[in-house]
């Protein structure tokens, strides 16, 4: 058998000549590379030097012993294989040799056939390890893009058609009867309902896949309840909705992240909106103890029967079923609840059917000491 | 008076041609590339008196290196650039904070624009032509 610089190259680390020599003729007729040390020290420098797959060592030689030879190995050089040679079989030491890293043991004297079997099976032993973590990575890599693969590849068509409507709405809307007009906007407003569900499963992925992580700040939930009510006062004004509020100016501060708390109360707020008729009212108010800061969003819409309250929260759950009015992304409180409870927050939810919904969504408040600090990260 | 010009450089054919229309809308002769290199080698033909420039192509980072080769050329040093981004805020480049030493970005925008704000945009950088 010829034997190649891609051939899988051993070590032999071995204070006895004949050993060695005997070693290296049956390796390398049966077409493995074979290099030879006579002592520990030797025998790390050449593994270093040269990787290779496979190293025997010695368990006794003078100096540098084989178990340490096999500890530096083991810990410096990952897949490299490593079998110990005994002289004196104990089962103590062969259980230390492996306990510090080594594939296997052999004992002495071992035959020829004995070597080649044990090569053999260590070299596939090395390469299935290798494959393994290779596949590990490889998944590991696909999990992590396929989010943000789907962030582009989801939202690109949507990005087009929005920009073609603004188009058509720049180039060509005076030239359209008003019923053209009207399907341009109900046009518009699906879309807006897809990028919605795109966002919202986004963000649910990235939660779910612990993509996301929550970040180390304290904010103000009175700013994150402002930025809200400011994105969502001219949606009620458009249905006649009255929109009551009573924010303290002070309130404790939580740990989290103010964009995706932003969305999620602009989705209470516009999930209220969505259900209460116009004419109607919806009151957010805010309220602390030691403990809790609570978030109370109170509408007089359309109520929730008692038997679907707990189904609310599902993905692509639809209280209001098919009735186009009501019609939304169907993940918008799935997203709700997943950013409130990775916040480690809870929502409590009555409903009235005709009278009306009241969400209460708590936050822990931030609790003001730095040995507490590992526990957020 | 003769019609500004500006190149638009994005290798989305739809997102080309919807952005073509809006800015034709406002009275803009239009320029499109579908990708990086033929963006530069158009900025040199055509000479825009504005370009924006699609930050996601094929590769992550190629709207930044026509925005650096751009920056480079001795005619490009101020001509407003636009960069274009579909990426929101909560996504992996949240972090991105151009460095001091980058050049210059006259604007964001952030894909879908609404046509209004985009004219409104180019009109504020090209002197209230619409």
């Amino acid at each position: 058998m010829t034997c190649d610089s891609t051939s899988p190259l051993i070590l032999v680390i071995d204070d006895e000549e004949a050993l060695r020599d005997g070693c290296r003729q049956v390796l390398e007729k049966a077409g493995y590379r074979v290099l030879a040390a006579a002592e520990g020290m030797e025998g790390v420098r050449l593994a270093r030097e040269h990787l290779p797959d496979m190293v025997f060592v010695d368990l006794k030689m003078p100096r540098m012993s084989g178990m340490e030879v096999i500890e530096v190995l083991s810990r410096d050089i990952p897949d490299m294989v490593l079998v110990m040679i005994t002289g004196f079989a104990t089962i103590v030491s062969a259980v230390e040799a492996l306990q510090k890293g080594a594939y296997d043991y052999l004992p002495k004297p071992f035959s020829p056939d004995q070597l080649r079997a044990i090569v053999k099976r260590g070299l596939e032993h090395r390469h299935l390890r290798i494959e393994a973590r290779r596949l590990k990575e490889e998944k590991e890599l696909l999990q992590k893009n396929f989010i943000t693969f789907v962030s582009h590849e989801m939202r690109s068509p949507l990005v087009v058609i929005r920009q073609y409507i603004e188009a058509l709405n720049a180039v060509a809307a005076e030239k359209f009867d008003q019923s053209v007009r009207d399907i341009i906007e109900r046009c518009s407003k699906r879309i807006q309902g897809l990028e919605e569900m795109v966002e919202h499963w986004l963000d649910i992925s990235k939660i779910e896949s612990g993509a996301f992580v929550l970040p180390n700040v304290s904010i103000d939930l009175s700013s994150v309840i402002s930025r809200s009510l400011e994105e969502m006062a001219p949606l009620c004004q458009k249905k006649g909705i009255r929109l009551e509020t009573d924010i303290p100016s002070a309130l404790p501060k939580i740990k989290g992240d103010t964009e995706s708390l932003v969305r999620t109360i602009t989705n209470f707020i516009g999930n209220a909106v969505k259900f209460t008729p116009e004419g109607g009212k919806i009151t957010l108010t805010c309220s602390h103890d030691d403990c809790y800061v609570r978030i109370r969003i109170a509408d007089s819409g359309i109520g929730i029967a008692a038997d679907k309250l707990s189904l609310i929260f599902e993905p692509f759950y639809r209280c209001a079923g098919k009735n186009e009015k009501y019609h939304g992304s169907g993940l918008g409180l799935t997203f709700c609840k997943k950013i409130v409870e990775f916040h480690k927050g809870s929502i409590d939810v009555s409903s009235k059917e005709g009278e009306g919904t009241t969400f209460v969504i708590a936050f822990p408040i931030e609790i003001n000491s730095s040995s507490l600090k590992t526990d957020l990260v | 008076m003769k019609k500004k010009k500006i190149l638009l450089i994005d290798d989305d054919q739809d997102f080309l041609l919807a952005t073509k229309l809006i800015l034709e809308k406002g009275g803009y002769e239009v320029f499109m590339a579908e990708n990086g290199k033929a963006g530069v080698e158009m900025w040199k033909s055509v000479n825009p008196d504005l370009a924006i420039i699609d930050m996601m192509m094929e590769t992550w980072g190629e709207g930044f290196s026509v925005l650096n080769k751009i920056r480079a050329m001795e005619k490009g040093k101020e001509t407003p650039l636009f960069m274009l981004s579909a990426v929101d805020l909560q996504g992996p480049y949240n972090s991105f904070e151009p460095p001091p030493d980058f050049p210059k970005v006259n604007r964001v925008l952030h894909k879908p624009i609404k046509a209004d704000d985009l004219l409104k945009y180019v009109a504020e950088e090209l002197g209230g032509q619409q």
